[in-house]
Protein backbone atom coordinates (compact mmCIF):
# COMPACT_ATOMS: atom_id res chain seq x y z
CA UNK A 1 0.00 0.00 0.00
CA UNK A 2 2.63 2.63 0.69
CA UNK A 3 4.32 1.70 -2.78
CA UNK A 4 0.94 2.63 -4.42
CA UNK A 5 0.57 5.83 -2.42
CA UNK A 6 4.36 6.71 -3.35
CA UNK A 7 3.75 6.02 -7.39
CA UNK A 8 1.15 8.43 -6.96
CA UNK A 9 3.11 11.15 -5.27
CA UNK A 10 6.09 10.10 -7.07
CA UNK A 11 5.45 12.89 -10.14
CA UNK A 12 3.55 15.54 -7.71
CA UNK A 13 6.72 15.56 -6.00
CA UNK A 14 8.37 15.87 -8.53
CA UNK A 15 6.87 18.89 -9.78
CA UNK A 16 6.76 20.23 -6.48
CA UNK A 17 10.79 19.95 -6.17
CA UNK A 18 10.92 21.76 -10.09
CA UNK A 19 9.25 24.62 -8.83
CA UNK A 20 11.10 25.19 -5.20
CA UNK A 21 14.35 24.73 -6.71
CA UNK A 22 13.72 27.08 -10.21
CA UNK A 23 12.44 29.86 -7.55
CA UNK A 24 15.48 29.21 -5.38
CA UNK A 25 17.90 29.24 -8.31
CA UNK A 26 15.91 32.84 -9.37
CA UNK A 27 16.50 34.25 -5.90
CA UNK A 28 20.17 33.55 -5.76
CA UNK A 29 20.64 34.95 -9.57
CA UNK A 30 19.50 38.30 -8.13
CA UNK A 31 21.95 38.06 -5.56
CA UNK A 32 20.81 36.34 -2.15
CA UNK A 33 23.01 33.93 -0.92
CA UNK A 34 22.04 30.34 -1.26
CA UNK A 35 22.17 29.34 1.92
CA UNK A 36 20.32 31.58 3.51
CA UNK A 37 17.03 31.12 5.36
CA UNK A 38 15.63 34.27 3.81
CA UNK A 39 16.22 32.69 0.20
CA UNK A 40 14.63 29.37 1.02
CA UNK A 41 11.55 31.30 2.74
CA UNK A 42 11.08 33.12 -0.90
CA UNK A 43 11.22 29.68 -2.79
CA UNK A 44 8.51 28.52 -0.83
CA UNK A 45 6.22 31.94 -0.82
CA UNK A 46 7.05 31.35 -4.57
CA UNK A 47 5.79 27.81 -4.51
CA UNK A 48 2.60 29.29 -3.23
CA UNK A 49 2.29 31.39 -5.66
CA UNK A 50 2.29 28.90 -8.86
CA UNK A 51 0.15 26.30 -7.13
CA UNK A 52 -2.46 28.86 -6.27
CA UNK A 53 -2.40 30.30 -9.47
CA UNK A 54 -3.03 27.23 -11.11
CA UNK A 55 -5.99 26.91 -9.65
CA UNK A 56 -7.45 30.14 -10.41
CA UNK A 57 -9.44 28.88 -13.55
CA UNK A 58 -11.39 26.20 -11.27
CA UNK A 59 -11.83 29.09 -8.95
CA UNK A 60 -13.36 31.39 -11.90
CA UNK A 61 -15.58 28.77 -13.28
CA UNK A 62 -16.87 28.05 -9.44
CA UNK A 63 -17.98 31.95 -9.55
CA UNK A 64 -19.27 32.41 -12.97
CA UNK A 65 -21.55 28.86 -12.58
CA UNK A 66 -22.71 30.94 -8.99
CA UNK A 67 -23.66 33.83 -11.23
CA UNK A 68 -25.99 31.86 -13.55
CA UNK A 69 -27.90 30.43 -10.54
CA UNK A 70 -29.52 33.89 -10.23
CA UNK A 71 -31.63 33.05 -13.73
CA UNK A 72 -32.75 29.66 -12.27
CA UNK A 73 -34.15 31.07 -8.84
CA UNK A 74 -37.35 31.73 -9.78
CA UNK A 75 -37.57 28.13 -11.23
CA UNK A 76 -35.75 26.83 -8.42
CA UNK A 77 -37.78 28.68 -5.82
CA UNK A 78 -40.55 26.71 -7.73
CA UNK A 79 -39.33 23.65 -7.06
CA UNK A 80 -38.98 24.21 -3.33
CA UNK A 81 -42.41 25.76 -2.98
CA UNK A 82 -43.90 22.59 -4.00
CA UNK A 83 -42.07 20.24 -1.77
CA UNK A 84 -42.26 22.61 0.95
CA UNK A 85 -42.95 20.90 4.40
CA UNK A 86 -42.61 17.66 3.02
CA UNK A 87 -40.17 15.92 4.51
CA UNK A 88 -40.46 12.18 3.96
CA UNK A 89 -37.62 9.94 1.79
CA UNK A 90 -39.56 9.74 -1.33
CA UNK A 91 -40.26 13.94 -1.70
CA UNK A 92 -36.86 14.67 -0.57
CA UNK A 93 -35.85 12.75 -2.95
CA UNK A 94 -38.38 13.40 -5.86
CA UNK A 95 -37.25 17.43 -4.79
CA UNK A 96 -33.41 16.79 -5.29
CA UNK A 97 -33.90 15.01 -8.84
CA UNK A 98 -36.02 18.04 -9.89
CA UNK A 99 -32.84 20.69 -8.73
CA UNK A 100 -30.70 18.49 -10.12
CA UNK A 101 -32.83 18.31 -13.57
CA UNK A 102 -32.57 21.85 -13.29
CA UNK A 103 -29.00 22.48 -12.83
CA UNK A 104 -28.71 19.87 -16.10
CA UNK A 105 -31.04 21.79 -17.96
CA UNK A 106 -29.48 25.24 -17.39
CA UNK A 107 -26.16 23.72 -17.65
CA UNK A 108 -24.79 25.25 -14.31
CA UNK A 109 -24.49 23.94 -10.88
CA UNK A 110 -23.81 25.48 -7.46
CA UNK A 111 -21.16 22.76 -6.90
CA UNK A 112 -17.65 22.33 -8.43
CA UNK A 113 -18.51 18.35 -7.97
CA UNK A 114 -16.46 15.76 -6.09
CA UNK A 115 -13.05 15.20 -7.73
CA UNK A 116 -11.35 18.35 -6.77
CA UNK A 117 -11.42 17.64 -3.47
CA UNK A 118 -9.78 14.26 -3.99
CA UNK A 119 -7.13 15.59 -6.17
CA UNK A 120 -6.53 18.10 -3.74
CA UNK A 121 -5.49 15.87 -0.68
CA UNK A 122 -2.65 13.74 -2.74
CA UNK A 123 -1.38 17.87 -4.12
CA UNK A 124 -0.92 18.70 -0.65
CA UNK A 125 0.39 15.45 0.69
CA UNK A 126 3.10 15.93 -2.07
CA UNK A 127 3.71 19.07 -0.87
CA UNK A 128 4.22 18.19 2.96
CA UNK A 129 6.22 15.42 1.80
CA UNK A 130 8.61 17.29 -0.32
CA UNK A 131 8.97 20.02 2.79
CA UNK A 132 8.90 17.70 5.65
CA UNK A 133 11.17 14.99 3.93
CA UNK A 134 14.05 17.54 4.47
CA UNK A 135 14.30 16.74 8.00
CA UNK A 136 15.51 13.01 7.04
CA UNK A 137 18.85 14.64 6.34
CA UNK A 138 19.48 14.66 10.17
CA UNK A 139 19.49 10.99 10.04
CA UNK A 140 20.05 10.10 6.13
CA UNK A 141 22.83 12.50 5.18
CA UNK A 142 22.64 11.12 1.59
CA UNK A 143 19.11 11.64 1.31
CA UNK A 144 18.23 13.31 -2.27
CA UNK A 145 14.84 14.17 -3.41
CA UNK A 146 12.87 11.99 -5.76
CA UNK A 147 13.55 15.16 -8.49
CA UNK A 148 16.07 18.37 -8.89
CA UNK A 149 16.27 18.64 -5.40
CA UNK A 150 19.65 16.76 -4.83
CA UNK A 151 21.55 15.94 -1.76
CA UNK A 152 23.26 19.66 -1.70
CA UNK A 153 20.50 21.37 -2.33
CA UNK A 154 18.46 19.83 0.45
CA UNK A 155 21.86 19.67 3.00
CA UNK A 156 21.48 23.93 2.49
CA UNK A 157 17.53 24.15 2.60
CA UNK A 158 17.85 22.09 5.86
CA UNK A 159 20.73 24.20 7.44
CA UNK A 160 19.18 27.21 6.31
CA UNK A 161 18.29 29.47 9.12
CA UNK A 162 15.27 31.96 9.77
CA UNK A 163 16.95 35.29 10.90
CA UNK A 164 20.43 32.93 11.60
CA UNK A 165 18.68 31.71 14.37
CA UNK A 166 15.17 29.79 13.35
CA UNK A 167 15.93 26.28 11.34
CA UNK A 168 13.28 25.63 8.46
CA UNK A 169 12.59 22.07 9.41
CA UNK A 170 11.96 23.27 13.66
CA UNK A 171 8.88 22.41 14.81
CA UNK A 172 7.23 24.15 17.75
CA UNK A 173 7.53 21.42 20.17
CA UNK A 174 10.96 20.54 19.12
CA UNK A 175 12.44 24.22 19.86
CA UNK A 176 10.74 24.18 22.94
CA UNK A 177 12.16 21.17 24.25
CA UNK A 178 15.35 21.48 22.52
CA UNK A 179 16.16 24.85 23.63
CA UNK A 180 18.89 25.67 21.60
CA UNK A 181 20.53 28.37 21.62
CA UNK A 182 17.73 30.86 20.30
CA UNK A 183 15.08 29.00 20.46
CA UNK A 184 12.85 31.87 22.00
CA UNK A 185 12.66 33.44 18.50
CA UNK A 186 11.65 29.97 16.28
CA UNK A 187 9.11 29.59 18.83
CA UNK A 188 8.20 33.21 18.53
CA UNK A 189 7.79 33.15 14.98
CA UNK A 190 6.19 30.07 15.32
CA UNK A 191 3.63 31.60 17.64
CA UNK A 192 2.92 34.74 15.82
CA UNK A 193 2.23 32.75 12.24
CA UNK A 194 -0.29 30.31 13.90
CA UNK A 195 -1.66 33.57 15.23
CA UNK A 196 -1.95 34.94 12.13
CA UNK A 197 -3.01 32.14 10.47
CA UNK A 198 -6.15 31.66 12.67
CA UNK A 199 -6.96 35.21 12.40
CA UNK A 200 -6.82 35.68 8.85
CA UNK A 201 -8.64 31.99 8.11
CA UNK A 202 -11.32 33.43 10.92
CA UNK A 203 -11.48 36.93 8.68
CA UNK A 204 -11.92 34.71 5.45
CA UNK A 205 -14.86 32.66 6.68
CA UNK A 206 -16.62 35.68 8.28
CA UNK A 207 -16.45 37.83 5.54
CA UNK A 208 -17.80 35.15 3.17
CA UNK A 209 -20.56 34.75 5.84
CA UNK A 210 -21.49 37.65 7.02
CA UNK A 211 -21.53 39.03 3.22
CA UNK A 212 -21.36 36.67 0.06
CA UNK A 213 -24.33 34.46 0.77
CA UNK A 214 -27.95 34.61 -0.96
CA UNK A 215 -30.40 34.76 0.89
CA UNK A 216 -31.13 31.46 -0.31
CA UNK A 217 -27.99 29.77 1.20
CA UNK A 218 -28.59 31.56 4.36
CA UNK A 219 -31.48 28.55 4.91
CA UNK A 220 -30.91 25.36 5.74
CA UNK A 221 -28.43 22.85 7.19
CA UNK A 222 -25.60 23.44 5.26
CA UNK A 223 -25.10 27.23 6.75
CA UNK A 224 -25.45 26.05 10.13
CA UNK A 225 -22.46 24.01 9.38
CA UNK A 226 -20.91 26.41 8.46
CA UNK A 227 -21.36 28.93 10.97
CA UNK A 228 -20.20 26.39 13.46
CA UNK A 229 -17.16 25.72 10.91
CA UNK A 230 -16.28 29.16 11.85
CA UNK A 231 -15.41 28.71 15.48
CA UNK A 232 -13.77 25.37 15.00
CA UNK A 233 -11.81 25.36 11.37
CA UNK A 234 -9.53 27.95 12.84
CA UNK A 235 -7.80 25.96 15.78
CA UNK A 236 -6.78 23.20 13.31
CA UNK A 237 -4.07 25.90 12.86
CA UNK A 238 -3.05 25.28 16.02
CA UNK A 239 -2.06 21.50 16.08
CA UNK A 240 -0.18 22.04 12.59
CA UNK A 241 1.67 25.38 14.53
CA UNK A 242 2.60 23.16 17.41
CA UNK A 243 3.45 19.69 15.08
CA UNK A 244 4.61 21.09 11.96
CA UNK A 245 7.79 22.04 10.62
CA UNK A 246 8.70 26.01 10.06
CA UNK A 247 8.62 25.73 6.21
CA UNK A 248 5.43 24.01 6.25
CA UNK A 249 3.95 26.49 8.14
CA UNK A 250 5.29 29.19 6.00
CA UNK A 251 3.46 27.00 2.98
CA UNK A 252 0.34 27.26 4.75
CA UNK A 253 0.75 30.61 6.31
CA UNK A 254 0.91 32.44 2.65
CA UNK A 255 -1.29 30.14 0.75
CA UNK A 256 -4.47 31.39 3.53
CA UNK A 257 -2.77 35.06 2.93
CA UNK A 258 -3.38 34.41 -0.73
CA UNK A 259 -7.40 32.75 0.32
CA UNK A 260 -7.97 35.91 1.90
CA UNK A 261 -6.71 38.76 -0.69
CA UNK A 262 -8.74 36.57 -3.78
CA UNK A 263 -11.87 36.21 -1.16
CA UNK A 264 -11.29 40.00 -0.65
CA UNK A 265 -11.13 40.76 -4.45
CA UNK A 266 -13.97 37.79 -5.63
CA UNK A 267 -16.37 39.71 -2.97
CA UNK A 268 -15.70 43.68 -4.16
CA UNK A 269 -15.69 42.76 -7.70
CA UNK A 270 -17.43 39.76 -8.27
CA UNK A 271 -20.00 38.85 -5.46
CA UNK A 272 -22.70 36.39 -4.98
CA UNK A 273 -25.56 37.72 -7.05
CA UNK A 274 -28.36 38.28 -4.21
CA UNK A 275 -25.96 38.88 -1.12
CA UNK A 276 -24.84 41.46 0.93
CA UNK A 277 -21.96 42.30 -0.99
CA UNK A 278 -23.93 42.26 -4.11
CA UNK A 279 -25.85 45.24 -3.14
CA UNK A 280 -22.67 46.98 -1.93
CA UNK A 281 -21.74 46.62 -4.95
CA UNK A 282 -24.40 48.23 -6.88
CA UNK A 283 -25.10 50.81 -4.28
CA UNK A 284 -20.64 51.94 -5.15
CA UNK A 285 -21.53 51.96 -8.61
CA UNK A 286 -24.24 54.01 -8.37
CA UNK A 287 -22.65 56.57 -6.64
CA UNK A 288 -20.43 56.25 -9.93
CA UNK A 289 -23.11 56.74 -12.25
CA UNK A 290 -22.92 53.03 -13.44
CA UNK A 291 -25.26 49.85 -12.98
CA UNK A 292 -25.53 46.47 -13.55
CA UNK A 293 -27.54 45.08 -16.57
CA UNK A 294 -29.35 41.90 -16.73
CA UNK A 295 -26.25 40.10 -17.60
CA UNK A 296 -24.07 41.53 -15.33
CA UNK A 297 -22.16 44.14 -17.79
CA UNK A 298 -21.25 47.03 -15.95
CA UNK A 299 -22.97 50.19 -17.85
CA UNK A 300 -24.02 53.44 -18.18
CA UNK A 301 -26.45 54.47 -15.69
CA UNK A 302 -28.80 56.43 -18.32
CA UNK A 303 -28.50 53.40 -20.67
CA UNK A 304 -29.65 51.14 -17.21
CA UNK A 305 -32.60 53.75 -16.96
CA UNK A 306 -33.79 53.21 -20.56
CA UNK A 307 -33.63 49.69 -20.33
CA UNK A 308 -35.37 49.41 -17.26
CA UNK A 309 -38.27 51.90 -18.72
CA UNK A 310 -38.06 49.75 -21.95
CA UNK A 311 -38.71 46.31 -19.67
CA UNK A 312 -41.43 47.69 -18.23
CA UNK A 313 -43.35 49.08 -21.11
CA UNK A 314 -42.62 45.54 -22.43
CA UNK A 315 -44.30 44.34 -19.98
CA UNK A 316 -46.92 46.52 -19.63
CA UNK A 317 -47.74 45.79 -23.07
CA UNK A 318 -48.01 42.22 -22.58
CA UNK A 319 -50.35 42.81 -19.71
CA UNK A 320 -52.76 44.67 -21.56
CA UNK A 321 -52.89 42.29 -24.76
CA UNK A 322 -53.80 39.72 -22.56
CA UNK A 323 -57.84 39.41 -22.37
CA UNK A 324 -59.09 40.73 -18.81
CA UNK A 325 -61.10 37.45 -16.91
CA UNK A 326 -64.52 38.05 -17.18
CA UNK A 327 -66.90 38.05 -13.98
CA UNK A 328 -68.74 34.35 -13.80
CA UNK A 329 -72.88 35.55 -14.22
CA UNK A 330 -75.60 32.80 -13.28
CA UNK A 331 -77.55 31.85 -15.59
CA UNK A 332 -80.38 33.59 -14.56
CA UNK A 333 -78.53 36.58 -14.21
CA UNK A 334 -77.21 36.52 -18.18
CA UNK A 335 -80.66 35.75 -19.31
CA UNK A 336 -81.96 38.78 -17.38
CA UNK A 337 -79.51 40.98 -18.64
CA UNK A 338 -80.18 39.41 -22.36
CA UNK A 339 -83.64 40.65 -22.16
CA UNK A 340 -82.56 43.81 -20.65
CA UNK A 341 -79.85 44.40 -23.54
CA UNK A 342 -81.94 45.54 -26.26
CA UNK A 343 -84.00 48.50 -23.86
CA UNK A 344 -80.84 49.31 -22.11
CA UNK A 345 -78.23 50.24 -25.06
CA UNK A 346 -75.21 52.16 -23.43
CA UNK A 347 -73.10 51.73 -20.35
CA UNK A 348 -74.99 52.28 -17.49
CA UNK A 349 -75.09 54.74 -15.10
CA UNK A 350 -73.34 54.96 -11.52
CA UNK A 351 -77.38 55.15 -10.00
CA UNK A 352 -78.92 52.52 -11.45
CA UNK A 353 -80.22 49.89 -9.21
CA UNK A 354 -78.75 47.03 -11.05
CA UNK A 355 -77.20 44.68 -8.73
CA UNK A 356 -74.25 43.51 -11.56
CA UNK A 357 -72.63 46.93 -11.47
CA UNK A 358 -72.28 46.22 -7.57
CA UNK A 359 -71.04 43.40 -8.56
CA UNK A 360 -68.33 44.42 -11.07
CA UNK A 361 -66.43 46.77 -9.12
CA UNK B 1 -30.24 18.01 0.21
CA UNK B 2 -28.69 15.22 -1.56
CA UNK B 3 -27.41 13.37 1.28
CA UNK B 4 -29.60 11.55 1.84
CA UNK B 5 -29.82 8.29 0.20
CA UNK B 6 -32.41 7.44 -2.49
CA UNK B 7 -35.63 4.81 -2.03
CA UNK B 8 -33.99 2.42 -3.94
CA UNK B 9 -30.75 1.55 -1.60
CA UNK B 10 -32.83 0.87 1.49
CA UNK B 11 -35.42 -1.73 1.88
CA UNK B 12 -37.34 -3.61 4.55
CA UNK B 13 -35.23 -6.47 5.46
CA UNK B 14 -33.44 -8.02 8.15
CA UNK B 15 -30.88 -9.96 9.25
CA UNK B 16 -32.37 -13.62 9.47
CA UNK B 17 -29.88 -16.12 12.02
CA UNK B 18 -30.96 -19.13 9.47
CA UNK B 19 -29.94 -17.65 6.70
CA UNK B 20 -26.36 -17.06 8.56
CA UNK B 21 -24.67 -19.14 5.94
CA UNK B 22 -25.96 -17.26 2.66
CA UNK B 23 -24.43 -13.89 4.02
CA UNK B 24 -21.28 -15.26 4.24
CA UNK B 25 -20.39 -14.68 0.55
CA UNK B 26 -22.07 -10.88 1.35
CA UNK B 27 -19.53 -10.36 4.16
CA UNK B 28 -16.84 -8.24 1.88
CA UNK B 29 -19.86 -5.40 0.16
CA UNK B 30 -21.11 -5.52 3.49
CA UNK B 31 -17.75 -4.27 5.00
CA UNK B 32 -16.88 -1.85 2.55
CA UNK B 33 -20.87 -0.77 2.74
CA UNK B 34 -19.78 0.33 6.58
CA UNK B 35 -17.31 1.77 6.10
CA UNK B 36 -19.47 3.75 3.18
CA UNK B 37 -21.76 4.63 5.57
CA UNK B 38 -18.93 5.95 8.36
CA UNK B 39 -17.94 7.92 6.14
CA UNK B 40 -21.38 9.59 5.09
CA UNK B 41 -21.80 10.46 8.46
CA UNK B 42 -19.09 11.87 9.51
CA UNK B 43 -16.47 13.29 6.43
CA UNK B 44 -19.37 13.92 4.10
CA UNK B 45 -21.54 16.11 6.19
CA UNK B 46 -18.45 18.51 7.17
CA UNK B 47 -17.90 19.05 3.40
CA UNK B 48 -21.34 19.91 2.67
CA UNK B 49 -22.76 19.49 -0.85
CA UNK B 50 -20.49 19.59 -3.42
CA UNK B 51 -21.90 16.68 -5.74
CA UNK B 52 -22.47 17.73 -9.70
CA UNK B 53 -25.46 14.91 -9.34
CA UNK B 54 -28.26 12.54 -7.87
CA UNK B 55 -28.02 10.60 -6.15
CA UNK B 56 -24.32 12.33 -4.51
CA UNK B 57 -21.19 10.09 -5.52
CA UNK B 58 -21.19 8.65 -1.47
CA UNK B 59 -24.50 7.30 -2.18
CA UNK B 60 -23.78 6.18 -5.45
CA UNK B 61 -21.13 4.21 -4.29
CA UNK B 62 -23.39 2.67 -1.42
CA UNK B 63 -25.66 1.91 -4.40
CA UNK B 64 -23.22 0.62 -6.85
CA UNK B 65 -21.41 -1.65 -4.04
CA UNK B 66 -25.36 -3.11 -3.07
CA UNK B 67 -26.04 -4.01 -6.38
CA UNK B 68 -22.71 -5.01 -7.68
CA UNK B 69 -20.51 -6.22 -4.88
CA UNK B 70 -17.69 -4.91 -3.39
CA UNK B 71 -15.20 -4.89 -6.30
CA UNK B 72 -17.22 -3.92 -9.55
CA UNK B 73 -19.06 -1.62 -6.81
CA UNK B 74 -15.97 0.19 -6.19
CA UNK B 75 -14.87 0.37 -9.80
CA UNK B 76 -18.19 1.94 -10.76
CA UNK B 77 -17.83 4.81 -7.44
CA UNK B 78 -14.55 5.46 -8.47
CA UNK B 79 -15.66 5.67 -12.57
CA UNK B 80 -18.64 7.89 -11.23
CA UNK B 81 -16.48 10.42 -8.62
CA UNK B 82 -13.74 10.95 -12.05
CA UNK B 83 -17.03 11.95 -14.08
CA UNK B 84 -17.79 14.28 -11.06
CA UNK B 85 -15.20 16.98 -12.12
CA UNK B 86 -15.93 21.45 -12.63
CA UNK B 87 -17.31 20.75 -16.21
CA UNK B 88 -19.19 17.91 -15.71
CA UNK B 89 -23.00 18.37 -16.62
CA UNK B 90 -24.40 17.11 -13.65
CA UNK B 91 -27.91 15.64 -13.11
CA UNK B 92 -29.60 12.58 -12.18
CA UNK B 93 -27.17 9.35 -12.90
CA UNK B 94 -28.78 6.23 -11.18
CA UNK B 95 -26.43 3.19 -10.29
CA UNK B 96 -27.59 0.38 -13.23
CA UNK B 97 -29.55 -2.06 -11.23
CA UNK B 98 -28.25 -5.29 -11.22
CA UNK B 99 -30.12 -7.33 -13.68
CA UNK B 100 -31.54 -10.38 -11.31
CA UNK B 101 -30.76 -8.98 -7.45
CA UNK B 102 -31.35 -12.06 -5.64
CA UNK B 103 -30.85 -9.78 -2.13
CA UNK B 104 -32.81 -7.88 -0.02
CA UNK B 105 -31.93 -4.64 1.61
CA UNK B 106 -32.03 -3.31 5.37
CA UNK B 107 -33.51 -0.05 6.36
CA UNK B 108 -29.72 1.38 6.91
CA UNK B 109 -28.65 0.24 3.31
CA UNK B 110 -26.59 -3.32 4.47
CA UNK B 111 -27.70 -6.54 1.98
CA UNK B 112 -29.22 -9.57 3.26
CA UNK B 113 -30.09 -12.51 2.18
CA UNK B 114 -33.72 -13.51 1.35
CA UNK B 115 -35.37 -15.38 4.03
CA UNK B 116 -35.84 -19.09 2.91
CA UNK B 117 -38.81 -19.60 4.14
CA UNK B 118 -41.20 -16.96 3.07
CA UNK B 119 -45.26 -18.97 3.91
Amino acid sequence: MPDLIGIILWPLKWLVELVLVAWHALFTAIGLAPAEGITWVLAIVGLVLVVRSALIPLFVKQIKSQRKMMEIAPELRKVQAKYKGKKDQLSREAMSRETMGLYKKHGTSPVSGCLPLLVQMPVFFALFSVLNGVQTIKTDPDHTGVGLLSNELMTEFYNAKLFGVASLHDTLIGAWEAQAPGWQVTVGILLVLVVLMIVSQFFTQLQIISKNLSPEAKTGQAYQMQKIMLYVLPFAFVFSGVFFPLGVVIYWFTSNVWTMVQQFVVIRNLPTPGSEAAKLREERLARKGKALDATGKIIPMEKYQAEQQRLFEEAERARAATPKRQQPIGKQRAKKQAQKQPGDGGPKSGGSADPAAGAAS
Amino acid sequence: MSAHLPAASTGHGHFDGSAALQTIPLLPRNAVLSLLHGYRATISHAYGDVCKYYPSCSAYAVGAVQQHGALKGSVMAAARIARCHPWAKGGVDDVPLHTNFRYDLTPRGFVVPVPLRKD
